[in-house]
């Protein structure tokens, strides 16, 4: 499987990672999903449709920001087939407004509900719902709903959002500026002022968009019998959009809510117990949390104190929370670890209805509203020394968030995560980061592979910045100014510790090694020779897969408990084995990644592990799902916990049976046996029929079983970094201004590796999306916030016939974590805009201020045609 | 993304779909559907009646005259075009431009007709029917109409085809001795309208052009033939200084469109740089033809 241009150096064994029962991770083992997925047995939620169920379309605001001041359903609500027509102002008598989930000392966070009924702040704002017997009958009735808009100016661009005088989106808020923060750490007054050299630059990363083959959609099935409600959706967090159901999507009255809180003695108790539980694991985090943050948005939004405690006391008082589940999901980039207000929205109409209603969105109303990302402007000076030693660093940062708060997932939390990443791996002696968060009438902002990435990605052009103007070359300055192992332990600026994974700078040689750097001046002549200019980039990142274990403590102070990974380990009666997680597969190879891991614990084969996950009635309860690259390390570190664990009941019986001592029992192939006396062995089925003769079955997560275990894997336990050296070679057409990558070399450092045929997938994948960025993709809006690209003839993503092959390297440093895979999800994607614009730079020999670098952009950066 | 509500019929007669354009004033005719079904399926257009004229027989047929003229039929698809035999000996432009259209899986649907009544600004074919001096043959029940292409593409996304008027058959006149040309277009990704492209056709007699037509596309409101620069080019050899002149009445004469792929600027200067590279390869062909 392994393709012939990855190569591996570094050792890898089994044995050192105290596992030493089998041979399977570290091995590319062909993906279990692939089979059913290529035959079309995937089942996505547009596959299910149960009978009698209804469609939906939402009526989107065509204006980027407008009052509304009227609308008339009435002639939609007369077409055949239409059976609801739910409103804005009907949506507020349904449900709860969204409330703030992360919030940040200063920032204003909007209630808003899931339809708007006031104003609207996007082109694709929903306003109105139309439920019908198809989708078609039900676009019919949207183009019937009369609404009157008075239109307001639309607020396009940072610039105009930073214009104090400019309409508010968010009339509480004031202006536009919705976070500014200045955080200093070091001496940065005296660092610049003693510098030899400060210099500056901007660098503006337009709108990108996730693109997911398959888009959002949910379906709410309503029983008509009983009323329960069970849902189909494509998420990353089933548990997540359960409990916001249950949250938003119905609305009890403040009393109401209370009143059944305290009737329901069950779930009171069961509330108090799991409180008290998690004050008592995690109350010293809890103390460490910012209360300012809450003091300051009861300042701006009064009313968010009333709405928590009521939707508090709904979610507690009420037993009846719907059902989720989500079985194959056709990719999410970020885009559905939110939940959609369209979600809410179909949920409520469900519910006030009655009956079953799937809403499968379409691709523009994606391009509009399926969430957009790494919109970002930052002004970066480095003080530095004549010798090219890097100093000081200051970065000004401001984040468009667009019109709607990510929701849980968005802006705020991306603002911590660039902060703290921003210094990189270089020995700095002083930061200062002054950060903004800014509303316009775009589509959300969301998370998008690595949403950080544009702190690599300045700081990676800045690097070279310097370079240029000292005359030192990429590589030069950089070796000079990182980290390296002589500096172990050490800490960044922003606090996270660093130690040998942080193996930035061996990437970086080992790249230099591997990009044959004597045959440059070669291959620039041959292209000039063809009206080409050649250039070549590097970029160096460590990233936080899942950091060390104080990282997310210093991102975001008393959270980290929400992080830790829930996973469970049975034995049916049956003797077949189970493994439950809390991730929410959606393209990452969980069911082949985990099998790998839980077959060497449990001493059997792949084939014979069954991954349980996305059902919330069976899956481990963990709020965000699938994300920010905790597959591997977190959930994998949970998977080998807790099959170990199952390992160590269901030998204890085998001993029992075998009447030997559990340290002389093994598992090979499936056979308990004690070591030496294979033919005297048991099958698990042989242990799990005993175990139901002896009448010790336990009760498992959905019935009864011979064995099931559970385990908590926090990610402060074991944890490092996940590192990279891009190199990026570009060759560009000096008449047409267009870029080809003549080759792409990535030397990554993702520690010992479970699968390589899958680390190296998700390496090339995050470089195609990091080319589409550069090249290709671009959710671009005018001045007043109308749309530029909304179907795909606009927004334009990279096909097999743009990318280039994509040589992967991978280095394998061991830490003296237990589970010391790290993740590899996100870093494709953080380092390649730099490495791809820092070789455009090299080649045109202009200063490359912009991400995005279409041909037109090419041209009038070089001077040869007039920017219009 | 679902069209409006539309009426559809599948005569398998000519007179039959002809008599049902000729009744229903708000009609389309359906052949491929690459373009008509994505405009209706976005609601920017929604035709009470589809035409669909697939099992109308005899329409996709590509016949070759005595005298090399290529007339190909309203439902031969672009796949069809780039794998005959005949259209690449008699009518090499047409042959050289289909594979530039969109992708296989569209190509296999699309028709070549289709493509020149849809009359998009970016598309090639339209550009191939000006530089090649294409006849439209339409259809209707007043009889048949011959309309030059020099006629036919009157604005953007329009024609000078009538509501009720079925375009059945391009013909693409004999190529004369010394005839050569080159398609060259630059888009973002292969497959992709482009932001600018060029059908260069040169018929060049002992080294001096004696005729030339420049059709770009992409570059304004439907593809467009630019004579001033043609003129300059015909009586010279197509390099040096009558080159350079060619280029720079190009970009002078030029007045594209700017959105998000390219500029107004950018797309001049790419019209400049493919009326360099298009004229070199033309002569360049015609140059090793003769040796």
């Amino acid at each position: 499987m392994t393709s012939p241009e990855t190569h591996h150096t570094g050792t890898f064994d089994t044995a050192t990672q105290g596992s030493g029962l089998g041979a399977f991770t570290g091995t590319s083992v062909k993906r279990v999903e692939d089979h059913r997925l290529l035959v079309g047995d995937g089942r996505y939620v547009a596959d299910v449709v149960p009978p009698g169920c209804l469609h939906a379309a939402f009526v989107r605001s065509p204006f980027p920001h407008a009052r509304l001041t009227g609308i008339d359903t009435s002639e939609a609500t007369r077409l055949p087939g239409v059976v609801s027509v739910i409103t804005g102002s009907d949506i507020e008598e349904l449900t709860n407004p969204f409330l703030p989930f992360l919030a940040l000392p200063g920032l204003y966070t909007p209630l808003y509900h899931s339809l708007s009924s006031e104003r609207v702040r996007f082109v694709g704002d929903p306003v109105a719902l139309v439920v019908a017997s198809s989708r078609a009958v039900a676009e019919d009735a949207a183009e019937l709903v009369d609404v009157t808009y008075e239109v307001l100016d639309g607020i396009g661009t940072i610039d105009r959002a930073l214009d104090p005088e400019s309409e508010p989106i968010w009339p509480r808020a004031k202006n536009n500026l919705l976070y500014d923060r200045t955080t200093d750490h070091g001496d940065v007054e005296g660092v610049f002022a003693d510098a030899d050299h400060v210099f500056t630059e901007t660098f503006r990363c337009p709108r990108q968009s996730n693109q997911p083959m398959e888009t959002r959609g949910i379906l709410v099935e309503v029983d008509s019998v009983t009323g329960a409600v069970s849902v189909r959706a494509a998420t990353q967090a089933p548990h997540m959009l359960r409990w916001q159901i249950a949250a938003y999507a119905r609305k009890e009255s403040g009393p109401q809510s209370i009143r059944s809180f305290l009737t329901n003695p069950e779930r009171r108790g069961a509330f108090l117990a799991a409180a008290k539980a998690f004050v008592g694991d995690k109350g010293e985090a809890l103390q460490s949390s910012d209360s300012t943050a809450m003091q300051h948005q009861l300042k701006t939004e009064p009313r968010t104190a009333l709405q928590m405690v009521r939707t508090g006391a709904q979610l507690l008082g009420r037993d009846d929370y719907p059902h989720v589940d989500a079985d194959d999901i056709g990719g999410g980039f970020g885009a559905k670890g939110s939940v959609a207000r369209e979600e809410i929205a179909v949920a409520a109409a469900a519910l006030a209805i009655g009956r079953s209603i799937q809403w499968i969105e379409d691709r523009m109303e994606n391009l509009m509203d399926g969430g957009q990302a790494r919109e970002e402007e930052l002004t970066l000076s480095i003080a530095c020394d004549a010798d090219g030693t890097v100093r000081g660093l200051d970065v000004d940062l401001v984040l468009d968030q667009g019109a709607y708060p990510g929701n849980p997932v968005g802006a705020p939390i991306t603002v911590r995560i660039m902060e703290v990443m921003q210094p990189g791996a270089y020995r700095f002696e002083a930061f200062r980061q002054r950060s903004r968060i800014v509303a316009t009438n775009k589509g959300k902002y969301v998370a998008y592979r690595g949403p950080w990435a544009n702190e690599t990605w300045a700081r990676e052009r800045m690097i070279n910045v310097v370079a240029r103007r000292l005359g030192l070359s990429q590589t030069e300055i950089r070796r000079k100014n990182m980290y390296g192992d002589e500096d172990w332990p050490a800490a960044m600026l922003t606090g996270p510790a660093l130690d040998v994974t942080c193996s930035v700078r061996k990437t970086l040689e080992r790249a230099e090694e591997l990009a044959d750097l004597d045959r440059l001046d070669a291959l620039r002549a041959d292209a000039v020779s063809r009206g080409k200019r050649l250039g070549i980039g590097f970029a160096s990142y460590h990233e936080a897969a899942p950091g060390p274990p104080d990282y997310f403590e210093h991102v975001n102070p008393g959270t980290s408990a929400l992080l830790d990974q829930p996973a469970t380990a049975s034995v049916s009666v049956d003797g077949t084995i189970q493994i439950w997680t809390s991730q929410m597969p959606h393209g990452q190879s969980h069911e082949t990644t985990y099998a790998q891991l839980a077959a060497d614990q449990l001493g059997v084969a792949i084939e014979d592990i069954e991954l349980v996950y996305g059902d919330t009635s069976r899956a481990p309860f963990d709020l965000l799902g699938t994300g920010g690259s905790r597959g591997g390390p977190v959930g994998g570190g949970a998977v080998r916990k807790v099959g170990r664990h199952l390992r160590s009941v269901v030998v204890a019986k085998a001993a029992d049976m075998l009447e030997a001592s559990v340290d002389d029992v093994t598992i090979e192939r499936g056979n308990i046996h004690v070591a030496g006396v294979p033919a005297r062995g048991l099958t698990y089925a042989e242990v799990a029929a005993r175990v139901v003769a002896d009448g010790e079955t336990v009760d498992g997560r959905d019935g009864t079983y011979a064995f099931s275990v559970d385990d908590t894997y926090t990610s402060a336990g074991d944890g490092g970094w996940s590192v990279a050296t891009h190199v990026c070679w570009v060759e560009v057409d000096v008449e047409t201004g267009i870029v080809e990558i003549p080759r792409y070399l990535v030397v990554e450092d993702c520690g010992p590796i479970i699968n390589p045929a899958i680390v190296d997938g998700q390496v090339r994948g995050g470089v195609a999306q990091g080319i589409g960025a550069v090249l290709y993709e671009r959710a671009a809006y005018d001045e007043q916030a109308n749309p530029q690209a909304s179907t795909y003839m606009d927004y334009l993503i990279p096909t097999a016939t743009e990318i280039p092959r994509i040589e992967v390297d991978h280095m394998e440093t061991l830490s003296p974590g237990e589970n010391d895979h790290r993740g590899v999800g996100e870093g494709g994607m953080i380092g390649a805009p730099a490495a791809i614009t820092n070789a455009i730079e090299d080649a045109i020999g202009v200063t490359v201020n912009d991400q995005h670098l279409p041909p037109y952009r090419i041209l009038e950066l070089m001077g040869i045609i007039r920017p219009d | 993304m679902k069209a409006p509500p539309f009426a559809y019929a599948r005569p398998t007669t000519l007179d039959g779909a002809l008599e049902l354009l000729s009744t229903h004033a708000d009609s389309k005719v359906l052949a491929g559907g690459q373009s008509l079904l994505p405009v209706m399926n976005l609601r920017l257009g929604a035709p009470s009646l589809l035409v669909d004229i697939s099992r109308i027989p005899m329409l996709d047929r590509i016949v070759v005259d005595d005298d090399g003229a290529v007339t190909i039929g309203a439902l031969v698809t672009h796949t069809a075009v780039e794998g005959s035999a005949d259209i690449a000996r008699h009518a090499p432009l047409v042959a050289e431009a289909a594979p530039y259209i969109g992708h296989r899986a569209i190509r296999n649907r699309g028709t070549c007709v289709g493509s020149i009544a849809h009359a998009d600004p970016a598309a090639e074919m339209p550009a191939v029917c000006l530089a090649t001096d294409a006849i439209m043959i339409s259809t209707s029940t007043h009889g048949d109409r011959v309309i030059p292409a020099s006629a036919f593409f009157t604005g953007f996304l329009d024609t000078a085809l009538r509501d009720d008027e079925l375009l059945a058959a391009v013909r693409f006149p004999a190529s004369p001795p010394g005839a050569t040309g080159s398609v060259v277009e630059v888009s973002r990704r292969h497959g992709d309208y482009a932001l600018a492209g060029l059908v260069c056709r040169l018929v060049v007699e002992r080294g001096t052009i004696t005729d030339a037509a420049l059709a770009y596309f992409g570059v304004g409101p439907t593809a467009e033939r630019v004579p001033e620069a043609e003129a300059l080019l015909v009586g010279s050899d197509g390099r040096g200084p009558a080159l350079d002149r060619a280029v720079e009445a190009v970009e002078a004469t030029l007045d594209p469109p700017s959105d998000v792929h390219g500029t107004t600027a950018y797309r001049r200067h790419l019209a400049g740089v493919l009326c360099r590279r298009g004229v070199a390869d033309a002569i360049a062909r015609s140059t090793e033809e003769v040796a």
